[in-house]
């Protein structure tokens, strides 16, 4: 599915994998020339941003440059410039110089972007590459069979990995093994690949096909396999890619023919190596699995030749073709509906003619007829297979009580197309987090199953850290035991039984609040309403002793009255204890008419009698 | 603090994506590169095979239980651009829908908290997100959002069940009304937060922090706090939990949980959301918790072995 599309004839090169967001600069190629037949050239830089659904790529920079370039590649290595972005720009020109640019100064518009430049070769430079391992390190080719290798630290003398092939002939292009940091690798159109061991300064084997027809436009090393490489022959007469292990070099391990003419370019994915692109003269762009030979995907592109193809480093999924019709477009290959790009054409259109009166004839425009469509193929079918980096290795979930279910996929170390031994497992484990936590509950899940609760809350009464938490427990336990109530007092400080003895040691009268309170807490009327008495608190005795009942009520009354002395109290203790013989026999003579008086008030009428005769 | 219980070996013959198990801890579903999707019985440490489930064309990624109200329902997305809705009925496992609509890979299912209904989340490779609801007899409604996220959805989770005002006494015989929300991440390296209004999903939040595809989303199950937590993983190797304080969801801050060496794939919560297991880069599954305010790793569930490993100051700075 196409993601973006960049109007430009240029060689690209994506930023390495590091870098964020993903940039792709473009350098004006010295082998096409464009519409206009400029010979402008410039190095741009762009943003690939994915969140902005429109086909257009934002240049976040020019650099208009005095060399056209055949090559273009960026590397990590961070010079000693210091800015945000990482990395160099190196790149290749006519003049058998090489360049190196600073992409950071580029983006932050400055005029002096070129880092270093040596013009060593004699020819154009065709084939650059950066070592991954030691990214300082990047190989050049050029005309001649001139191999350098340039240290990005020490830019002055480049080396060579060994002496040149003879007949001196063009390196069309050259790369770093991925496994292995000393071994490159470069090839020519005669369809040889040499293979340089730079430890030992020498090629270590000569590989070409016997054929003689070979015409080596590209090469790739295996990702993953140190040995194994790929080679794209150009020749129309053997559109092939060719699959050579070094260990059995005298004859190729596997031929790919899917393309009907010539192979311009290729490029193997280092997410999944199962993914290599490549694209030829029969105007098609095929990823293809080099390991098994099959075809796994045809790029729907237009019927142009593209002669630059590259994955970026960054988002796997993401790779972007330059073709010959003076443009760059990136694809994904995850698939997608191309609806969208069918309606920016449409907006495009729409925009430009006007909706419906393009000529401001007045008229509209007559219904467009198209002719009926069989399958309206709207949808591109994504890979077969689903790229390794989509597939998910290693997961973990949580599930009721506790439980975390994992599986993974343990790869036994097996290389090579032999069945890769996966054990497939799901692990079902036990998460504990709060290991006390469940000790504790576990016993009291025990107490209650054993009905030892009594146990329990001593164990948890001796355990207790504070008083407050002693004393929770302390409840608790009474709770289990009998005579609840009565224990629960005790605990609460109040006795019945130390209360009586408190109220009999009284001497000073000056906490009686409290008392009279425990007193009427521990439900001890008595020991209250004597302390009120002992308080000279009258009222709240007598109130207290009539809730106190009948018998507590008389007793009260008769201390009472043994208490207070005053003119009429014994008026006032007549009348309630409805002692009226005292009173009659005790008043003096004077006083016979209001001893009557009480008489005939109070008296029953049987004792009226007699306490009339008691007065004469 | 991590002891394995039970060792399931599932005979799938390619790559396991993703296990799960039900509501109640008693039945486990698989799916793998083979294309089949198992369902295995494992109570009491035991592992019955109880169905091998066939029709996707393709590797099947994720697999997602519904809530068992419905009945035993389980749904499954694939490669071949396919969701298919199995279900238990008299004792067998049947297909009962399959949706087609995507144009590429199907990458995750998430079914919706069982308040809502029975309705299922979907996101794809093509970049759209479907919600498939059962409207009842047999008959699901589809609704699509296009283009959520450029170049692929990779995971969808739902934000746990709330009711807005629920301090307030709902009165009583009606149905509440519930904002539905979920959160999706992308290739494009976002966190898109989606809510319903008017039958209409938009989106309501969209979270940047990471540099490189998002992996997996896992919106943390509610406590009965009035603060939102949403964990996500990316390709770039880091780990983040946003969480959000206000009930409208609009201010969602994010904090690193750790930066891995290697991609993570998958991050997961416990049920009471105070552990958060991480799993990344080569058969790593660790586990986190928050204490102060700080994550830290209580575990680190070997691979193989389930060993239990209280890691250590030296090996988390390590990590």
């Amino acid at each position: 599915m196409k993601l973006k599309e960049i109007d430009r004839t240029a060689m690209q090169a994506w930023s390495p994998a590091q870098q964020h967001p993903i940039y792709l600069a473009t350098g004006t190629s010295a082998q096409q020339l464009d519409a206009t037949f400029s010979t402008n050239a410039s190095l741009e830089i762009f943003e690939l941003d994915l969140s902005d659904p429109s086909l257009d790529m934002k240049s976040c920079a020019t650099f208009s440059s005095s060399h056209r370039y055949h090559k273009l590649i960026w590397g990590p290595h961070t010079m000693a410039s210091d800015g945000s972005l990482s990395g160099v720009l190196i790149a290749g020109g006519e003049n058998g110089n090489i360049i190196l640019y600073d992409p950071s100064k580029i983006i932050a518009g400055e005029s002096e972007v070129i880092i270093a430049q040596k013009g060593k070769h004699t020819g154009p430079v065709r084939a650059l590459d950066v070592n991954i391992f030691q990214t300082n390190l990047v190989a050049s080719g050029a005309n001649e069979s001139e191999i350098y290798i340039w240290d990005l630290n020490n830019f002055a003398t480049p080396m060579t990995p060994g002496a040149k092939t003879q007949p001196p002939e063009d390196i069309s292009c050259i790369a770093w093994n991925r496994q292995v940091q000393h071994i490159l690798a470069s090839a020519s159109p005669s369809g040889r690949a040499t293979v340089w061991d730079l430890r030992k300064n020498e090629p270590i084997i000569k590989v070409s096909d016997h054929s003689n027809r070979m015409h080596c436009s590209d090469l790739a090393w295996h990702p993953d396999v140190a040995t194994q490489m790929v080679l794209a022959s150009e020749d129309d007469r053997l559109p092939v890619i060719q699959m050579w292990d070094l260990r059995f070099a005298s004859s190729p391990l596997r031929v790919l023919e899917n393309h009907t003419r010539g192979i311009l370019t290729i490029a193997w994915s280092m997410a999944d190596s199962e993914l290599l692109l490549s694209c030829g003269k029969d105007a098609k762009i095929l990823c293809s699995n080099p390991n098994a030979g099959e075809v796994l995907y045809e790029l729907p592109t237009n019927t142009q030749w593209c002669f630059d193809v590259q994955w970026c480093p960054r988002n796997p999924a993401i790779l972007s073709a330059a073709s010959f019709d003076g443009r760059i477009s990136i694809y994904s290959i995850m698939g997608g509906s191309t609806d969208g790009l069918r309606q920016k054409q449409v907006d495009k259109l729409s925009s430009s003619f006007g909706n419906l009166d393009p000529f401001g004839t007045g008229q509209p425009l007559p219904p467009l007829q198209l002719p009926q469509q069989t399958t309206p193929q709207s949808t591109v079918l994504p890979l077969k297979k689903p790229p390794k980096w989509v597939r998910r290795p290693v997961g973990a979930s949580f599930s009721f009580g506790g439980k975390l279910v994992t599986f993974e996929n343990i790869k036994s170390h097996q290389q090579g197309p032999e069945q890769q031994q996966l054990q497939h497992h799901v692990y079902v484990s036990q998460v504990v987090t709060e290991r006390e936590f469940l000790n504790r509950s576990d016993q009291l899940q025990e107490a209650v199953q054993s009905e030892g609760f009594i146990n329990y809350c001593k164990k948890k009464i001796e355990a207790a850290q504070t008083d407050f938490e002693k004393n929770v427990w302390s409840f608790l336990k009474v709770n289990f035991e009998e005579d609840s109530r009565g224990k629960y007092l005790e605990l609460l400080g109040y006795r019945k039984d130390d209360l009586g003895q408190k109220v009999n040691l009284l001497e000073s009268c000056v906490y009686v609040d409290g008392l009279i309170t425990q007193a009427l807490l521990t439900g001890s009327f008595e020991s209250a309403v004597d302390l009120c008495l002992h308080d000279n608190r009258m009222a709240d005795a007598i109130i207290l002793a009539i809730a106190g009942g009948q018998e507590l009520l008389s007793r009260t009354q008769k201390k009472y009255f043994a208490k207070m002395q005053s003119k009429i109290t014994r008026l006032i203790t007549a009348v309630v204890t409805k002692n009226w013989k005292e009173i009659v026999q005790s008043c003096d003579l004077q006083n016979w008419r209001e001893a009557l008086a009480a008489v005939l008030t109070y008296a029953r009428p049987d004792e009226f009698a007699a306490l009339c005769g008691k007065k004469t | 603090m991590v002891s394995v219980i039970n060792t399931v070996d599932t005979s799938h013959e390619d790559m396991i994506h993703d296990a799960q198990m039900d509501y109640y801890g008693t039945r486990l579903a698989t799916c793998s590169s083979d294309r089949s999707v198992k369902i295995f019985d494992v109570r009491n440490g035991g592992q019955i095979l109880i169905a091998d489930l066939r029709g996707h064309e393709g590797p099947v990624w994720q697999v997602a239980w519904a809530h068992p109200m419905y009945g035993n329902i389980l749904a499954s997305c694939s490669y071949d651009r396919k969701v298919i809705v199995w279900k238990e009925e008299n004792g067998t496992w049947e297909k009962t829908y399959e949706y087609t609509g995507h144009d590429s890979s199907v990458n995750s299912v998430c079914w919706a908290p069982h308040d809502y209904g029975l309705i299922l989340a979907c996101g794809s490779s093509d970049g759209a997100i479907s919600l498939l609801s059962y409207t009842g007899d047999g008959q699901w409604e589809i609704k699509k959002i296009s283009n959520a996220h450029t170049i692929g959805c990779n995971a969808v989770s739902w934000a746990p069940a709330v009711v807005p005002g629920s301090l307030i006494d709902q009165p009583s015989g009606q149905k509440p009304n519930y904002i539905k929300r979920f959160a999706s991440g992308g290739c494009d390296n976002l966190i898109k937060i989606w809510k319903e209004e008017d039958a209409q999903w938009k989106e309501e939040q969209k979270l940047e922090a990471h540099s490189d595809w998002v992996r997996d989303v896992a919106w943390a199950p509610s406590i009965g706090l009035p603060t939102s937590t949403i964990a996500s993983c990316s390709q770039d190797g880091r780990v983040f939990i946003w969480t959000c304080d206000d009930a409208s969801g609009n201010s969602w801050s994010p904090k690193l949980l750790h930066k891995f060496i290697d991609v993570v794939w998958h991050v997961s919560w416990s049920i009471t959301a105070n552990i958060l297991a991480v799993s990344g880069g080569d058969n790593k599954v660790t586990l986190w918790k928050e204490s102060d305010g700080l994550w830290v790793c209580i575990s680190d569930v070997n691979k193989g072995q389930g060993a239990v490993s209280a890691i250590t100051e030296g090996q988390q700075n390590e990590q």
